[in-house]
């Protein structure tokens, strides 16, 4: 295998994919990354067995068919390194991978080819077309409120579901859940269509979806999900699971309704937040009329008091919240004005733009 | 000004074993696991230890330094019963009490008017009581932090007290071998001593920014200690924040099938366990831990409402693919919220 190419034209899909590599290394060679040169085509292909990335570069000038794997961490390092103003020469001798640019001479490790592990080829029931940026926003919007390392391994991840012609997703990790929907072109599926998609799928496909403008595919079955978006192709495993029935849980017919400018209260609670309990970050909301005060207090026994005109004229409440699960919220909402729909002191908070509903936010309170 | 207590039975389990046995007098007697499967040494009696032997040390390579050791195996609920009694002799003198283990605990007796307010005299009353009610002796230190009466109990060890009275805490310390302080094992002594550091009062000289430096956060502990500096309080807390079983295996094991039989057995006792104390209910987190034969300690721990076997078998497994080398001792456990904490904030959960 032999090659050629130009570092502006390797480092940014090398980087991209190198992001699926394996980062616990239960496998050696899983943390490396696959090259491949085929028909004047060179394929670059990583994986942790849950998810793969893949890209495939046309080549020019010469160049050697062949496949090999090498360490993805050395291989982006080096190229990254490189000053850029000569072409990297790569070239598989005697079972080591020459990187040779300039005056600069690397030799790699290997692993055959054989040992890489490829997602076993599957047929797909649905297939759509979707913006990149739409789908990035739709994950950008939601991919907050994702588990981590919950024992309710379904909460690891990301729902995308399916019907007619709307694309909704939604992450909780049972403390807060975020729901974000949009419309498709067409309609796409019949029936309900629910994948769990896993959590560091959603986060490189994230990062693919913000490399480029074009639209991409999507391809769905009960097992994967596949994105195809120029020449990149990134399928990932999807999570066994039932996720929780959302809709039970989004509050209706709110009690009392909130309305306040986004960036100001947004701006309040950053504000409590440096006096509130490291740990728990309990801050009290007291809502009056037109009024919203904002307490924090810590165990030092420092506090803070915001004090905010919004608009409200239900009955006063008192009502304690994770100031992080707001503001999380708060920063995706991106309409001048959001909205709060409460109950009372032990039922979750509804927050969302008061212009449309595409996106709802829901917080569990806390006791404080 | 503190008066704190520390009473530290003497090797407790050993000297109830000797006093209820009269074949056991005047002869080397340790209570621990049987040589012939990898037992340890969990107390030996001063005949015993004048051959080397010591608490946490092999029952084999004990029986080796002292040939003629007898081992006996430990009868737990003989020593809470004990236990229970010297409690119950504390109490007479004070409330706040925090033990540390079946043998030995804190006091703090500075609000107490018994014994016209003497410290040392409520500790040579409580050893006088302890001996009474059980025929077992204790030793007792007495001074103005834990760190100090810690350090004391062990002056006149058996059947000793040690008064470091206010005032006297520095002339205590400088002849103190810092190895003596809590938390400075062999590798620290070393250290140390590459620094020219036998005792206290040479530690005292360091500057503390010399100490932070080499040290990071242990550095102001040991300045704070050789000064006599230990603000702790004894605390009152008896709720228990978790419950575990472990066991030590004759031989090492390393297939999953024998893994999940030693699982088996150690979950039927948890279980039995969480009865006797305080059910399953209120657990809020499963843990299991592998110790390798190279001794290295694995853990893993799950958030679990109630005893959720299945978890608890998938934690083992984690911990067995990721670390498949073959281990001598496997243990579980269950933890119990920190109501504490509790109270501070608590955040609701969705509904689902």
């Amino acid at each position: 295998m032999k090659f050629s190419i130009e570092q502006s034209v390797l480092v940014p899909p090398l980087q991209l994919v190198s992001g699926a590599v394996e980062k616990r290394q239960t496998l050696p060679v899983l943390a490396n990354l696959l090259l491949k040169v085929e028909s004047g085509i060179l394929s670059i292909t990583a994986t942790d067995l849950e998810i793969e990335m893949s890209v495939n570069i046309a080549l020019d000038g010469e160049y050697l068919e062949g496949d090999i794997t090498v360490p993805a961490r050395k291989l982006v390092d080096i190229c990254r390194s490189l000053s850029g103003d000569k072409p990297i020469n790569v070239n598989l001798e005697d079972g080591r991978l020459k990187v040779q640019s300039g005056r600069n001479r690397f030799s790699l490790t290997t692993i055959s080819a054989q040992e890489f592990p490829n997602i076993e080829d599957t047929l797909f029931t649905t297939k759509f077309d979707i913006a990149s940026q739409s789908l990035k926003d739709l994950i950008d919007r939601t991919q907050f409120a994702m588990a981590q390392q919950d024992v309710r391994y379904y909460l690891n991840g990301m729902l995308f579901e399916l019907e007619g012609d709307k694309l909704l997703t939604v992450a909780t990790d049972g403390h807060r859940l975020a729901l974000s929907k949009i419309e498709l072109k067409e309609v796409v599926a019949e029936e309900l269509v629910q994948a769990i998609v896993p959590r560091k799928g959603v986060m490189e496909a994230a990062k693919l979806l913000s490399s480029s403008e074009q639209d991409c595919k999507i391809e769905l079955n009960s097992n994967h999900i596949r994105i195809s978006l120029g020449e990149y192709v990134f399928t990932s495993k999807l999570v066994d699971g039932r996720f929780p029935d959302y809709d039970k849980v989004l509050p209706k017919n709110a009690e009392r309704i909130l309305i306040s400018n986004r960036d100001k209260i947004k701006d309040a609670f950053s504000r409590a937040s440096i006096l509130c309990n490291e740990k728990f970050r309990g801050v009290r909301l007291l809502l009056g009329n037109d009024k919203l005060t904002i307490h924090a207090n810590n165990p030092e026994q420092e506090e803070a008091e915001i004090e905010l005109d919004i608009s409200y004229s239900d009955k006063d409440m008192e009502i304690g919240f994770n100031v992080n699960y707001l503001v999380d919220a708060l920063n995706v909402i991106k309409t001048d004005e959001v909205k709060f729909n409460l109950g009372d002191a032990n039922s979750s908070v509804l927050i969302e733009s008061s212009e449309n509903s595409d996106s709802l936010y829901v917080v569990m309170p806390m006791r404080l | 000004m503190k008066k704190i207590i520390h009473v530290d039975m003497d090797c407790f389990y050993a000297a109830i074993e000797q006093r209820d046995d009269i074949h056991l007098a005047n002869t080397a007697v340790a209570v621990g696991g049987s040589p012939d499967n990898r037992g340890v040494i969990a107390t030996a009696n001063y005949e015993a230890r004048k051959f080397g032997v010591h608490s946490a040390m092999p029952s084999g390579y004990a029986r080796q330094l002292c040939p003629h050791l007898i081992i006996v195996k430990p009868d737990l609920s003989k020593y809470r019963a004990e236990s229970k009694k010297i409690r119950q002799i504390f109490h007479k003198y004070t409330n706040l009490i925090e033990p540390l283990s079946l043998d030995e605990a804190y006091l703090d007796t500075s609000d107490s008017e018994l014994c016209h307010g003497s410290a040392t005299w409520i500790a040579q009353a409580i050893c006088n009581d302890i001996f009474e009610a059980t025929q077992l002796t204790a030793s007792a230190g007495v001074s103005t932090s834990k760190f100090l009466a810690k350090v004391a109990s062990d002056w006149n060890k058996p059947n000793g007290i040690k008064v470091v009275g206010p005032g006297e805490e520095i002339k205590f310390l400088d002849k103190l071998p810092v190895k003596k302080l809590h938390g400075v094992g062999k590798v620290m002594t070393a250290k140390l001593e590459s620094m020219d550091i036998i005792t206290c009062k040479e530690l005292r000289a360091v500057e503390l920014s010399v100490l932070v430096q080499r040290f990071g956060k242990y550095g102001k502990y040991l300045y704070d200690l050789c000064r006599g500096i230990d603000n702790r309080q004894v605390t009152v807390d008896s709720t228990r924040k978790s419950v575990s079983v472990e066991t030590t295996f004759e031989q090492d094991i390393s297939e999953w099938q024998d893994c999940e039989s030693e699982f088996m057995k150690l979950l039927s006792s948890l279980s039995r366990r969480l009865e006797q104390s305080k059910g399953t209910d209120k657990i809020r987190k499963v843990y299991v831990k592998v110790k390798q034969a190279n001794f290295v300690l694995h853990t893993a721990e799950s958030i679990s409402i109630g005893l959720d076997i299945k978890l608890l078998i998938a934690l083992l497994k984690r911990l067995r693919e990721q670390y498949p080398e073959p281990i001598r001792l496997m243990g579980i456990g269950v933890k119990f919220p920190d109501l504490k904490r509790q109270k501070t904030a608590q955040q609701i959960n969705i509904p689902f």
